[in-house]
């Protein structure tokens, strides 16, 4: 505890219920709510620049939007739809269920997890604001070097993206501190590594992926900011500088960022297959040593996205074989989970349905994918559209339907309420139809020599039939994500209620109440095998032919917060403080110019007014005790 | 609503239709212009081939797993919302996961293995099969510089290639990273900055084929067209020599008066004359000084590098590859480059563009020069040139045409490249000017960049041209 | 930033984890485990960029490695000064646990100290961020490091007099132990670094490579 008193600077929040409290929010649940509110946001908004990109394509020759527009939107396009929709959502379900799965009160570092979420909303508005100051980044999501350059970009467009990004970073890395604590430290007692419910498992590698990746993008985009604001030379030709270094950084992050995007989906139909199935996930240690290997591998294949630029056969080659694979493990997967749906009695409501859309479309994903991990086939097909096909059917056929899945899953565990069934089922074939519809078509539009991030074609190309299915199916999408919208509005205005454990479920949290209290666990539970909840349902079953071995189960312990008061940790707002100080400090940077000498360079003001107020936030963080006086 | 009922039939036995059914229905049309399938080359044949093989793999398993997953919904549904039984509980079984952990390894590896074959096939053109052509690309933002060495042949968009021989391309960027690709000849390779690529491809028949730059590289990347004119090699051959001949007299009087239009107005970015061999080596340093004089002062710089236009109206598209060539397409294109080609830098940068100079009867006339810009006939008779005149019309020759002075230098005392030339005589000497065209790095005028001007006047102008020029200069 | 904050995070008890490793401790390793690939990273494109700048001034017209060398050695020295502090915080000797906290932190400014005059004589030598790729790598990666090594005099100084007052606790004690793994750390990358820049020869910018890639920009 602290030993000198440290004068308090704004006084704790007290209310639980209004706006303040959920600025001082340290609860993982609010948390995890604010991540999927904000995730969902930026998917409507994402979706609406997808729609816009598709109305310009729709014909040839169009001019809709002018060229200059395009870019700006396909590079917000797939900015958004990777920093703020598919990363938030993840975490998001991070949030709320893996403390709960694993039968924690909160996460490791509560008002840590706060700063986290705050930092990504600083750093998605002021990204989105670039629309408003001067024009948004147009260099695409992958941000090549040297057109990032203030040569071949000027404006600031590019500067609002490294920065944002920047600050997007350090929220991604905090939370993946604090989710790698908490899952190796915080599990309940006798809930072994092996033990842990598969979707905390691949919560688990994403979140080392993240920890060790996003360092590497970090520095990428410091020296891009740096050569922007500064004029340093790290990707310029004219001093010697290398532009394919920013794209062995960018990939030796983007490889295992494709893996952070989709192991979480998995992740989540590891969970809704088993239960929907009425069957234990079939082959779990295979399913979770998959898992890892792909964590792992993702490490050794981000040449693969570099095929056509000329590294040589030598390097090509390397990166064929460990991209073939890495295509293994993902196999063993999708063979693992229809090993668990067969001879299972399916319960085919809206959530199982998109954990099998989920498989059937990333199946479709990762053979295209096969298709191009041939440097000599990729020739043709790299950077057209049929690449796009391919990374869509993973991105959106995958991860994007596993979400939905994970949605409509854990929806009665969040909120309390069942999402309507009928109206999710609309939702669900609307979306898969006019998912196949908009993204089918790309692959031929690729093989047919569309190249992609084009802002127009010209007539008689042969790609007009296509264009316009792949509009009229964006546009469907869009019917569905209406669906979903009316559904949730629905569910939240109708008064039913859903049971604490709507499916039947496998795993912990469905063994406390919809919602669940601010405390989850009344008392932490004691784990004797993977399921252990379903094996309190159904003891009978726990001795069968793989033998789940029963280990004498540890001494019950007291609850070890005693008695029933349980501490939690207090509301604080010097996360938020922080938060804003970080970013208004690396915000900053944008005020200097690089036609300043650099012998000559000003202070950036704003920054240092960014760095005193983190540095305030941060002092009244480090001597704010975490549980309040008499706190609750 | 009976939902269920209406949606059995899309349920599961047809869903694996729905991603091939707008690839059925658009069909497999090789004859499209940038169809990866109807290939004319070695290269992009062996590369559809893999591509193909790879595919039915592909399909296979697609079929196997997609079938086994419906049949899974389909017999191990439930049935009635009643039944609350539960069916076996199998937790995995080791045999079944060791063999498909196995096959996929299999199959892989037999796709392995023809790849990394034909990486090694590809890298660089064949040596046992003839000769191989050597051609320079160029990429520009956005637009292709195309030389061929040895040549003395410079153009742009347009790359003349012989039916049945080797050719190697060695690509250089002079910006960003662009990426040359003819689908029907060859995939894709990335053109870095700073780098050189090569990239070898045969034509097996002749055509005009298309090509795009396929790595995003800003505005108006969409348009970074080009095409490939692949023709018998006598046909290629009389091309090559036709480059090399002086462009024909021109005939009507809007050509004469859009010559004298373009001199003043296009010809600090534009070249005409690289017919003639000098003009032609000088093309690229040419450029590269455009290039330096465009960094550095991108907010108000008046030139940037911009394609070579000898004996344009020889040519068949316009744009980089965009729309046909005719007068129609040409009188659109110089009135308005941006309404065909949003980005494009000439309008933002041209004199004429800035100060709204262009009339329409001097659009009319630019293109009708533009457009009777072609070789003499083969077989034509070329006079010997007799410049005569005085020294300085000769001086003025010289610096107008091949050795390229007015590309950097303007006569009056607006600065393009170099410094304006007005008035030199009363700032230098008649050896101060000789120094400075053939040592230019021996005084800079204060304000401009060292090693701008090539080192290369000493060796391509004759000392006669030498002493004509410096008489021209002093008249300014 | 974030970091630092977590440090004086608490939740739970310390010894009631799953690996047995206290939270904040465990949080420390993640931490240095993704500052690994952080300094990786720079430390990649440095050798990357390592004799391929176009103009000078070139490394061997700037470096003092005599004057470094005795730098690193501070900086080395500190480290065995962390290594005091921690053992006597273990005996319960808070007198003496301050004094090597302090060590500490004197000889890490010490070390800031040289790196502030090796900047300034590069500049004044003509050698700034924007004069070649060397002088963007070399500020660039020993700048950063320079800022861990500042935060981390930052943090010990916050320590040795706003911590270490009173009793020492088990908990102090972690504190210092984390302070620790942080410091040593920050050693070992400068000695990688010291290696990479100073140890490693480096031409003088005459080298062939450089000529054939300014041949390639210039005219191809």
């Amino acid at each position: 505890m602290t030993t000198i008193a440290f004068p308090t600077l704004i006084s704790r929040p007290t209310s639980y219920t209004g706006l303040w409290s959920w600025i001082g929010t340290v609860d993982h649940k609010r948390i995890g709510t604010l991540y999927g509110v904000t995730a969902f946001l930026y998917f409507l908004i994402g979706g609406i620049e997808a729609l816009v990109i598709r109305g310009q394509l729709s014909t040839a020759e169009n001019d809709m939007v002018s060229p200059e527009i395009f870019n700006q939107l396909f590079t917000m396009h797939g900015t958004t739809m990777v920093f703020m929709v598919v990363m938030p959502m993840s975490a998001a379900f991070f949030n709320w269920m893996v403390p709960l799965m694993i039968g924690a009160r909160d996460v490791a570092f509560p008002r840590l997890n706060a700063f986290s979420y705050w930092a990504f909303l600083f750093g998605t508005i002021f990204l989105n604001m670039s629309f408003f100051l001067g024009g948004a980044p147009n260099a695409g999501w992958f941000g090549y070097a040297n057109l990032t350059g203030n040569t071949y970009s000027p404006g600031d467009g590019v500067t609002f993206w490294a920065l944002g990004l920047t600050i997007l970073g350090v929220a991604s890395l905090a939370a993946s501190f604090n989710f790698i604590v908490t899952i190796l430290n915080m599990r309940a007692p006798g809930m072994s590594l092996m033990k842990m419910p598969v979707f905390v498992w691949m919560a688990l590698v994403t979140n080392v992926l993240l920890a060790l990746a996003m360092p590497v993008i970090a520095v990428a985009l410091i020296q891009l900011g740096l050569d922007r604001v500064l004029g340093t030379n790290f990707f310029n030709p004219l001093a010697g500088g290398d532009p394919v270094l920013w794209q062995h950084l960018f990939w030796l992050f983007g490889h295992p960022e494709v893996y952070i995007l989709i192991l979480p989906a998995m992740g989540i139909v590891s969970e809704t297959l088993p239960v929907f199935s009425k069957k234990p996930l079939f082959g779990y240690p295979a399913i979770v040593l998959a898992g890892a290997v792909i964590g792992f591998m993702g490490w050794f294949v981000w040449s693969h996205h570099m095929f056509t630029v000329g590294l040589g056969p030598a390097a090509n080659s390397a990166f064929t074989i460990s991209t073939m694979l890495i295509a293994v493990p993902t196999g063993v997967k999708i063979f693992n989970w229809m090993g668990t749906v067969w001879g299972g009695k399916l319960h085919l409501n809206t959530s199982m349905m998109f954990s099998l859309g989920f498989i059937a479309m990333f199946v479709i994903g990762g053979l295209s994918g096969v298709t191009h991990a041939s440097p000599p086939t990729d020739a043709q097909q790299q950077d057209t559209y049929y690449i796009v096909a391919h990374f869509h059917y993973v991105l959106f056929g995958g991860s994007i339907l596993g979400l939905f899945a994970g949605g409509y899953y854990w929806w009665p565990k969040m909120t309390g309420k069942r999402l309507g069934e009928s109206f999710g089922k609309w939702h669900f074939w609307t979306m898969l139809i006019g998912f196949n519809l908009t993204f089918g078509p790309m692959h031929w539009l690729g093989l047919n020599g569309m190249p992609r991030r084009i802002s127009t074609y010209a007539e008689g190309m042969g790609w007009e039939t296509s264009n316009a299915i792949a509009t009229a199916g964006a546009m469907l999408i869009a019917v569905s994500v209406l669906i979903f919208i009316i559904n949730v509005i629905r569910t939240i205005s109708s008064k039913q209620e859903a049971e604490d454990d709507p499916w039947d479920g496998r795993t912990l949290e469905w063994s406390i109440p919809s919602p669940p209290p601010a405390y989850n666990f009344a008392r932490i539970p004691q784990v004797k095998s993977l399921d252990d909840y379903w094996y309190t349902k159904h003891p009978e079953l726990l001795h069968d032919e793989r033998g789940e071995q029963t280990e004498s189960p540890a001494p019950v312990e007291e609850d070890s917060h005693g008695g029933g008061s349980i501490h939690l940790p207090s509301m604080s707002y010097y996360p938020f403080v922080v938060a804003i100080g970080m970013s208004i400090g690396i915000i900053g940077f944008m005020e200097i110019r690089v036609d300043i000498p650099s012998t000559d360079l000003q202070l950036p003001w704003l920054s240092v007014v960014g760095i005193v107020v983190g540095m305030w936030g941060l002092l009244g963080w480090i001597f704010e005790p975490v549980t309040a006086e008499g706190g609750h | 609503m009976n939902l269920r009922r209406l949606l059995r039939p899309l349920r599961s036995r047809f869903l694996f239709l729905i991603p091939i059914a707008p690839a059925l229905l658009v069909a497999c049309n090789k004859e499209d212009a940038q169809s990866t399938f109807g290939t004319s080359g070695p290269i992009a044949d062996t590369q559809a081939s893999l591509f193909i093989f790879i595919f039915w793999i592909a399909v296979v398993v697609f079929v196997l797993v997609e079938a086994a997953l419906i049949y899974s919904i389909v017999k191990f549904r439930r049935r009635g919302d009643s039944d609350d039984s539960l069916p076996e509980q199998t937790h995995g079984n080791n045999k079944l996961e060791v063999i498909w952990t196995i096959i996929p390894v299999i199959i892989l590896v037999v796709i392995a293995v023809p790849t990394i074959k034909i990486i090694y096939d590809q890298d660089g053109p064949p040596t046992d099969q003839g000769p191989v052509l050597e051609v320079n690309v160029r990429a520009h933002q956005w637009w292709w510089e195309i030389d061929y060495p040895g040549e003395d042949v410079v153009t742009s968009n347009e790359i003349h290639i012989p039916v049945g021989q080797w050719v190697n391309f060695t690509m250089h960027s002079d910006d960003v990273i662009h990426s040359f690709w003819v689908p029907k000849l060859a995939g894709k390779l990335d053109i870095v900055p700073g780098d050189v690529r090569q990239l070898a491809m045969k034509a097996d028949e002749a055509g005009f084929f298309f090509g795009q730059c396929a790595e995003f590289c800003g505005e108006a990347h969409a348009k970074m067209r080009f095409r490939v004119k692949a023709e018998e090699p006598e046909e290629f051959q009389a091309w090559l020599d036709s480059m090399r001949r002086p462009p024909v007299e021109l005939v009507s009087e809007d050509a004469i008066a859009g010559q004298t239009l373009f001199a003043a107005n296009c010809s600090s970015c534009h070249a005409t004359n690289t017919w003639q061999a000098p003009a032609a080596r000088n093309e690229r340093t040419r450029l590269a000084g455009l290039r330096t004089a465009f960094i550095g002062n991108i907010e108000d710089s008046a030139v940037i590098p911009a394609p070579n236009l000898t004996h344009f109206a020889s040519r068949e598209t316009l744009g980089a590859g965009l729309i046909e060539l005719n007068s129609e397409n040409l009188i659109k294109w110089i009135a308005d480059p941006d309404d065909v080609k949003e980005g494009n830098r000439m309008k933002d940068l041209a004199a004429p563009y800035r100060n709204n100079s262009l009339s329409t009867n001097d659009v009319r006339q630019l293109a009708a020069y533009l457009l009777e810009l072609k070789p003499i006939a083969a077989d034509a008779v070329v006079a010997a040139v007799d410049l005569g005149g005085t020294a300085e019309e000769r001086g003025e020759a010289v610096f107008a045409g091949s050795s390229g002075c007015s590309g950097c230098h303007s006569t009056g005392s607006a600065t393009l490249v170099g410094p304006g030339l007005a008035d030199l005589s009363s700032r230098s000497s008649d050896a101060e000017i000789h120094e400075s065209i053939t040592d230019p790095g021996a005084v800079i005028v204060e304000g401009f960049p060292d090693s701008v001007m090539p080192q290369i006047f000493e060796s391509t102008l004759s000392s006669d041209e030498l002493t004509d020029l410096i008489a021209y200069l002093k008249s300014l | 930033m974030a970091q630092a904050a977590t440090v004086q995070e608490q939740h739970g008890h310390i010894a009631d984890t799953n690996t047995g490793i206290s939270n904040r401790k465990l949080l420390m390793w993640v931490f240095l485990a993704s500052d690994c690939l952080f300094f990786g990273s720079f430390i990649a494109t440095y050798l990357v960029y390592r004799n391929e700048s176009l103009a000078g001034p070139y490394p061997n017209e700037v470096l003092d490695i005599p004057i470094t060398s005795v730098s690193t050695f501070v900086l080395l020295m500190s480290s065995l000064a962390m290594v005091l502090a921690l053992h006597y915080a273990q005996k319960d000797q808070l007198g003496l646990t301050r004094f090597w906290i302090l060590a500490v932190a004197v000889l890490g400014a010490i070390f800031l100290g040289f790196q502030v005059f090796e900047f300034t004589t590069f500049v004044n030598e003509g050698l700034t961020i924007r004069s070649n790729l060397f002088g963007t790598t070399f500020f660039i990666l020993t700048g950063f490091h320079g800022l861990h090594v500042l935060m981390g005099v930052l943090w010990l100084l916050g320590m040795a007099f706003a911590h270490f007052k009173g009793a020492l606790t088990s908990r102090s004690v972690e504190d210092l132990e984390m302070a620790g793994l942080y410091w040593h750390f920050v050693d070992i990358v400068w000695i990688i670094i010291f290696t990479v820049i100073y140890l490693i020869g480096f031409s003088d910018g005459e080298g062939i490579e450089t000529i054939e890639h300014a041949a390639s920009i210039i005219g191809g």
